[in-house]
């Protein structure tokens, strides 16, 4: 069937039709460009670090000692954990429904998430800076019901990060664990109900226990990924409310600092690493990172 | 019981509840920027006073938008086709290899999707201050190529562990020239993961942000990165009006994607 076409394309030359390589070698360009434009890059900063402006533990000790530098290693921590619980408690009510959803509504949620997940991240962040300004309809539809007399700070502040985080972290946790819930085998939760478990002990002691790698999984993910965002936690948290990636960009960019901005994403890179040789201890596969 | 409707009594109430409301959080701002990137209200105010297209004729009366739209597709278009061939090349290396360090080859790939992209864009922006490629569409896609050469490796990589080898060989049985097989047999049988390579590399280049402000200069800008400064100074609607396109991109790609897997399907 494909002859005729076959016939069309010229050969390759004799030379070219030959040749045979090993697949290490195939290998080798992209190794090549990683090791010249990604380890070598973040090896030379992480370097500076000890090396600039003079060789010790300064910039380190700078770092650790300081309550402002302490004061956002805290607050990335803590909006990581709150955007890791959020998402996974929302999360996983949504999945276990688009395991049941009739075709027709299953799709259109999930055309829903995928529009949300493949919307530019600038885009969704300043939607949500307009939604969350004092003016914005969220204050105003608070407003309106009565519920608040004065618009809630919610821009400029952690509130603002948590909800902008949450909204973009939402897809990483429910399309995961909607595979993990695909997978269970309804007729051990039969099983459950015929041995006379109520709703809630089928749930506690069989469903949940069987959803945990998943929800464990999915949780790791969003909270690496929380740790080094950059975009939505300077724009949605103001200038006042630093995160950590925010810091190694202000260091680097307006204070040019390169010590103490290798020294900051040493600490990034340690804790990332160190969650994701977890994640691969625990599954023994590579969670799907994002920005 | 609890993987079927009938058995969740009032429960299934609950989660259609919760699925619904969250179906609503994530189309919310999406639809509310594109509503009022039409109001005529310069603070954004909701509902707006009054229907324009006035952000619009902004939007395209300024030569920068267009400029930096421009960069990115160009940018995004040569990313996408170097990321899949070499991501194409080094998927067979770790697919069709029984070396020693394949496994660790195969994690070192995909590490540029684990740590923070932060990083890599200030180590990044260091080196190429050095060797003179900072503000320059070379180094923009020397490192927009960085972040989107895993998606390829993954995406091809996978299509070609589906792929029966056997056929390959068949094909040089018959007395093609292993490269000729691997050109003429393999590569059209896995057209579905190299496609998907090729969205999800134009993608990561078009929407990278992080890399890209420090990648940028006043002069050579992306789209994300004249969104980005714009941003910093205010929230004007005319961000709406581009975010509103952008999003209409974004529809209309997923379109082609669910046409093309469905053509591919059907054949």
């Amino acid at each position: 069937m494909r002859s005729a076409d076959m016939g069309l394309v010229a050969r390759p030359a004799r030379a070219v039709r030959t040749l045979r390589l090993s697949p290490f070698t195939l290998t080798i360009p992209a190794s090549a460009l990683l090791i010249i434009f990604f380890t070598i890059p973040v090896l030379v900063l992480l370097l500076r670090s000890v090396l600039e402006p003079e060789p010790g533990l300064g910039n380190y000790a700078a770092l650790l000692g300081s309550t402002t530098y302490l004061r956002i290693f805290s607050n990335t921590f803590i909006v990581s954990a709150v955007v890791t619980l959020v998402t996974l408690a929302i999360g996983f009510p949504v999945a276990w429904t688009l395991a049941l959803l009739p075709p027709f509504a299953g799709q259109l949620v999930f055309g829903i998430i995928l529009l949300s997940m493949w919307t530019n991240l600038l885009v969704r962040t300043y939607a949500w800076m307009v939604l969350l300004q004092r003016t914005g309809i969220i204050n105003k539809t608070l407003m309106g019901l009565g519920l608040i007399s004065e618009p809630l700070p919610l821009v400029n502040n952690l509130t603002g990060v948590t909800i902008g985080m949450t909204y973009i972290m939402l897809p990483f946790v429910i399309l995961p664990l909607y595979g993990v819930v695909r997978k269970i085998d309804g007729s051990i939760l039969q099983a459950a109900a015929l041995c006379g478990a109520t709703r809630f002990q089928a749930l506690r002691l069989v469903f949940l226990p069987l959803v945990q790698p998943g929800l464990v999984a999915g949780g790791l993910m969003v909270f690496v990924m929380s740790l080094g965002y950059f975009i939505t936690p300077a724009l949605l948290g103001g200038t006042a409310n630093m995160m950590l990636a925010e810091l190694i960009t202000q260091f680097v960019q307006s204070l040019v600092n390169w010590g103490m901005g290798g020294a900051a994403a040493l600490v990034l890179l340690t804790v990332t690493l160190a969650l994701y040789a977890l994640q691969l201890r625990l599954f023994g596969t590579a969670g799907l990172g994002g920005r | 019981m609890l993987l079927h409707w009938n058995g969740l009594g009032w429960w299934r109430w609950c989660l259609v509840a919760t699925t619904a409301a969250v179906a609503c959080f994530l189309l919310l701002p999406i639809v509310f920027i594109a509503a009022l990137s039409f109001g005529s209200s310069q603070w954004l105010i909701f509902p707006p006073p009054d229907w324009t297209l006035r952000w619009y004729q902004e939007l395209l009366a300024d030569p920068r938008w267009l400029e930096s739209a421009w960069t990115s597709l160009k940018i995004a278009l040569v990313v996408s086709a170097l990321s899949v061939f070499v991501g194409t090349i080094a998927a067979f290396g770790l697919v069709r290899g029984a070396f020693p360090a394949r496994n660790a080859l195969k994690a070192f790939f995909l590490t540029p999707m684990i740590l923070p992209v932060v990083v890599l864009a200030v180590a990044l922006y260091a080196f190429f201050l050095r060797i003179g490629l900072d503000g320059t569409i070379t180094g923009f896609v020397v490192a927009h190529l960085v972040v989107a050469l895993p998606y390829s490796i993954l995406a091809i990589g996978g299509a070609l562990e589906g792929f029966d080898k056997s056929i390959e060989d068949a094909a040089i049985l018959c007395g093609a020239a292993p490269l000729e097989a691997a050109l003429r047999v393999t590569v059209p049988a896995i057209a579905n993961g190299l496609f998907s390579a090729a969205v999800f590399s134009f993608l990561a280049s078009w929407d990278e942000v992080v890399v890209a402000i420090f990648m940028a200069s006043p002069t050579l800008q992306t789209l994300p990165v004249k969104i980005w400064a714009t941003l910093r100074q205010d929230l004007t609607p005319v961000v709406a009006a581009a975010s509103t396109i952008l999003i209409v991109f974004t529809l209309a790609l997923m379109l082609v994607v669910a046409l093309v897997r469905k053509v591919a399907k059907s054949t």
